[in-house]
């Protein structure tokens, strides 16, 4: 017993080595120690904008409007059974957003307007205060989303297609009617949690973008694959200015890196100067 | 070294009969067939079937590694303490198996800052919100009227209801919404163009609280089972 009471210090401390010897759970940080911020959330939002910039227009032009031409439908409720339809511009966004949300890049994309369609996406609060700036000079519009603790930033959406102006004016639902080519119909908001980021980090950041374009893309095939009675296009390397046909996921993603592959280029490769 | 004094000798046993039922329970309670005793409370609808794990994942690490983190983290020599036992559950968890592309009030939306005032009053940025576990039913949320948080300046053009949406609004009817549309939009069914066909409150209130859903079965997308869940790994 006079040994037990003699050793009875060693216990908490042989405890407290075999703790210590097992070693904690490693740090997920640990991972990207080593690797320096090279880009601003602001720079990085601003290339991954671009890209939408270039994406939308893309779509709204040569799928959109040159598709209704050729007899495509295009509508709010495309993923309803009994509507044949294709997403339109802004469903198209709405559904890259839901993608990005999907993956693990904590990137947040949403679009709104003072004269939305659906007033569930009308801008309110800050906003809409800075909504009314990007009008005057279209410039981004930065700033911190405290109750988020997000970084923010936001970027004019123009009417850069006959099909946005049309559609918009003659909807039952609009507020206003007499919107025309390059007016700034709203903006894109994008958050990040993180104020710079790692190259790895910018990667991803576009990447996550490329991958929703393509998701959403690859939804509105799935469902021509199920129509019924509409006329399926034809699915290839053609364009819907050609007939009825529409391009596959990879040849429209191709089409959009090639339209913004030079901007983004500029922008990573402009590290070297740094 | 481990000799016993004979005064002590029934604490010894006493701790002894402690440390083999104490193992005993241990054992017992970590067995799948015995979870709903260890649970806080009956699964919510629909859930009757998940194991524990489908939810409560294993933490990293093992428990003398996560003491060590955590207590690094107390003291300050960690930047960050780590879970113990098992992870948190997250909106994360949920969406494994319900995200739905249809979603008309995906979570995610809410996050934007336009959004900010009204998720100080319901934070629907997460789906616990409303649909808290361990409940034994579909929606927790006490009131029905939570549409007005975001849909106060709502007009439908050429409206089909034969009470216009604005005059129910005004009327602070916000229990009708419900009456007629599905919150998440996955149901095939006819929107009621007459208030004499919407569904009553006494059938949403039963649904909300795990009964018959009067929107129908006829769903758009089904969630996962926890066997498709795992397949999908």
């Amino acid at each position: 017993m006079k040994t037990f009471y003699k050793l009875k210090f060693i216990y908490p401390l042989l405890a407290s080595f075999i703790i210590v010897s097992c070693g904690g759970v490693p740090e997920e940080k640990a991972e990207l120690q080593g690797e320096e911020n090279v880009f601003s959330v602001e720079e990085v939002l601003e290339m991954v904008a671009k890209e939408n910039d270039v994406t939308r227009t893309l779509y709204t032009k040569a799928i959109v409007g040159k598709g209704k031409l050729q007899g495509m439908k295009f509508d709010e409720d495309w993923r309803k059974d009994k509507v044949e339809a294709g997403p339109l511009p802004a469903l198209f966004l709405r559904g890259v957003a839901t993608s990005i949300k999907r993956g693990p890049v904590p990137l947040g994309l949403y679009l709104g307007s003072d004269h939305p369609v659906n007033a569930a996406n009308k801008f309110e609060g800050k906003q809409a205060e800075l909504f009314e700036e990007i009008k005057q000079n279209q410039e981004p519009q930065f700033f911190y989303d405290d109750s988020q603790q997000l970084h923010t930033a936001m970027f004019a959406d123009l009417a850069s297609a006959g099909a946005c102006v049309s559609c918009h004016n003659d909807h039952p639902q609009t507020t206003k009617s007499d919107w025309k080519l390059g007016d700034v119909m709203g903006a894109t908001t994008w958050q990040y949690p993180k104020d710079s980021l790692t190259y790895k980090e910018t990667i991803a950041v576009l990447n996550s973008y490329a991958k929703g374009t393509v998701d959403i893309y690859m939804e509105y095939l799935d469902e021509i694959e199920h129509f019924k009675e509409s006329e399926k296009p034809e699915i290839g390397n053609k364009w819907p200015q050609d007939g009825k046909y529409l391009p596959t996921a990879e040849v429209f993603l191709d089409s959009v890196k090639k339209l913004s592959s030079y901007e983004t280029m500029k922008h990573l490769v402009s590290l070297n100067k740094k | 070294m481990f000799s016993i004094s004979p005064l002590r000798t029934r604490q010894v046993i006493g701790g002894i009969i402690g440390l083999v039922v104490g193992a005993l329970v241990f054992v017992l309670l970590s067995l799948e067939s015995n979870e709903e005793y260890v649970s806080v409370g009956p699964m919510n609808t629909g859930h009757e079937e998940l194991s524990c794990f489908a939810c409560h994942a294993d933490a990293k690490g093992n428990l003398i590694q996560q003491v060590q983190s955590n207590t690094s983290h107390a003291f300050g020599f960690r930047e960050e303490g780590v879970d113990f036992g098992t992870q948190d559950v997250t909106a994360n968890n949920c969406l494994e198996c319900h995200d739905r592309p249809n979603d008309r009030h995906p979570i995610y939306r809410f996050s934007e800052p336009r959004f900010s005032d009204a998720i100080k009053n319901i934070d629907a940025t997460t789906c616990v919100t409303c649909h808290s576990e361990h409940h034994g039913e579909r929606v927790t949320l006490g009131k029905i009227d939570y549409c007005m948080n975001c849909h106060q300046d709502l007009s439908v053009e050429s409206d089909p209801l034969d009470i216009s949406h604005k005059d129910l609004i005004a009327q602070e009817k916000w229990e009708t919404c419900i009456q007629c549309h599905d919150f998440h939009g996955n149901h095939r069914y006819e929107v009621p163009t007459q208030m004499k066909d919407t569904f009553s409150l006494k059938l949403i209130s039963n649904y909300l609280k795990g009964g018959k859903d009067p929107y129908g079965m006829d769903k758009k997308y089904t969630a996962l089972s926890q066997e498709e869940w795992l397949n999908k790994k």
